[in-house]
């Protein structure tokens, strides 16, 4: 497994982190997620990315003890299995969209919601449901998937949660919805300090709000770092021949319909056979993923 | 506990779980095997189940500032209360029924008469119910069929052995049967054993539920 070794500016130690995860490992038959660590600095917003399998899921689950997975995970310094019920109140997870209760009407799932949560205010709750359109009398069902991610929203902000997990919250959205999530995610950071931790394989979404990134692949985490960091780490090579990539040492190298592209890091000697650009973060993981797979093979054989 | 029931009361009962308590008017029909209605009450359980899956009920608890052992513990006390109330139904109907009718139409021919020891027998079916199905159904919450399936056939059989022993005992033939105002220490203490027998075979239920609920992956 190709693993970058960052020098990263996201070091747990010494700084306030709302969450750690320290060592979160499951073992499925089929999968393993493999001692994953990483942290989400106090009002910083981190984008958990990785291709469909690699785990994102299964981290975020761990976080929330939603799966028995090993492992230590502390929000705001205070550890999830001993002060499960005080952790959980500075969390508010939203899974997606809001796949549950789908027959009852919104009302009745804040009813029995907010007595769990002393800090539960109402008029907030209220003022989201204005700023997103949302009807009480609505039942779930007659949601679309937007509304359904703001009524989960919703839920999660109004009882003064610290700590936003999200769980593939824009898959399935349109566009401007999109936009309008992002501009909430921002706006809630902004005016109230709010950390996030959100998996996403839509990148557009990361550039426009992530301030660090969480990269898994095949249940490892691969990097841990700043997305500036991240972005700034790698170039993009183009080559006209295979041979001349090889020779280049361009990590994931990709057939494409000019030639050959692949990685470069930065700093590297530019031949005369090359030509370079900006790596997008879409660019980074499907090379990285790429050089990953090869090696896969080439262990394998 | 009292807000996850209150959840559980409000997102996850299925009308059935108050349609069925309505069935322990059944004892008004005659000669009828009376511990079927306690079988209504195992059913009720089943759709109760089936909603909770159906609505996500349990990961959306999972999230939930709660202890996760928690949440089967508050399912089954609901479905504790439900039960208990189902008993006392029959108590209360059977005891009018023996009130209003003349003696020999109270007698049961297809099985027990409608006394106290019914609810002693019903007791025990539903301890028996809960011990197989809940422990099953926590540790797969998915699969409600097997549990239940399982759940129901002992049920039946149970209820089976019931009447065998209401024809081939004397003991269920004459002192536990007909009304509560014959026999009345012998039913009192039938119906003592079966509550005794239902409080520890639900409790060693709960039990089981809870550490199996520890280790699933939602």
């Amino acid at each position: 497994m190709l693993k970058m070794k960052m020098k990263s500016k996201n070091e747990c130690a010494g700084r306030m982190n709302a969450l750690e995860v320290k060592g979160l490992t499951k073992i499925y038959p089929e999968f393993t997620l493999d001692k994953v660590s990483f942290c989400v600095p106090q009002g910083h917003i981190s984008g958990l990315i990785g291709r469909n399998g690699a785990g994102k899921s299964t981290t975020l689950k761990g976080i929330l003890r939603l799966i028995a997975a090993e492992g230590n995970v502390a929000v705001f310094g205070k550890d999830i299995i001993k002060d499960e019920m005080a952790v959980k109140q500075m969390i508010g997870y939203v899974g997606g969209g809001f796949r549950y209760y789908p027959m009852n009407a919104l009302a009745a799932i804040r009813k029995a919601y907010e007595p769990f949560y002393p800090t539960w205010n109402q008029d907030k709750y209220e003022k989201f449901l204005a700023q997103f359109g949302l009807s009480e009398r609505k039942k779930v069902k007659e949601l679309s998937e937007g509304m359904k991610v703001k009524f989960a929203l919703a839920l999660a902000l109004s009882h003064g949660a610290k700590l936003l997990i999200m769980d593939e919250p824009t898959s399935g959205l349109d566009p401007l919805s999109r936009e309008e999530f992002c501009d909430i995610i921002l706006q809630l950071v902004r005016e109230e300090g709010v950390s996030v931790l959100f998996s996403t394989h839509i990148t557009s979404d990361l550039m426009r709000v992530a301030d660090d990134i969480v990269y898994l692949s095949q249940g490892k985490i691969l990097a841990a770092c700043p997305l500036k960091e991240l972005l700034g780490k790698y170039r993009l090579g183009r080559f006209a021949s295979l041979a001349e990539a090889a020779e280049a040492k361009a990590i994931g190298i990709k057939s494409v319909k000019d030639g050959y592209e692949g990685l470069l890091p930065r700093g590297t000697r530019r031949s005369n056979h090359v030509t370079v650009g900006e790596a997008t973060i879409d660019n980074i993981i499907v090379h990285l993923e790429k050089a990953n797979e090869e090696k896969r093979y080439a262990e394998a054989d | 506990m009292l807000k996850l029931i209150k959840k559980e009361i409000a997102l996850c009962l299925h009308p059935t779980a108050f349609i069925f308590l309505s069935f322990a008017a059944l004892v008004f029909v005659p000669n009828y095997p009376y511990e079927v209605i306690f079988f209504f009450s195992c059913l009720s359980v089943f759709f109760c189940c089936m909603m909770t899956r159906e609505n996500g009920d349990i990961a959306f608890s999972c999230a939930l500032p709660v202890k996760k052992e928690h949440i089967p513990l508050a399912k089954m006390l609901v479905v504790i209360g439900l039960q208990c109330i189902i008993l006392l139904l029959v108590g209360i109907i059977g005891a009018i029924k023996g009130a209003i009718l003349p003696a020999e139409q109270y007698v049961n021919q297809a099985g027990i008469s409608a006394n106290i020891v019914l609810v002693g027998n019903g007791a025990i079916l539903l301890g028996i119910f809960n011990l197989i199905f809940f422990p099953r159904y926590f540790k797969k919450p998915d699969k409600i069929g097997v549990p239940f399936a399982i759940g129901a056939i002992a049920v039946f059989l149970l209820i089976g052995v019931s009447i065998v022993l209401r024809w081939a005992t004397p003991l269920y033939s004459i002192t536990l049967n007909g009304l509560n105002s014959e026999h009345t220490g012998a039913k009192i203490a039938a119906l003592g054993i079966g509550i005794a027998v239902y409080i520890i075979l639900s409790a060693i239920s709960c039990k089981l539920a809870m550490k199996r609920f520890q280790n699933i992956d939602v």
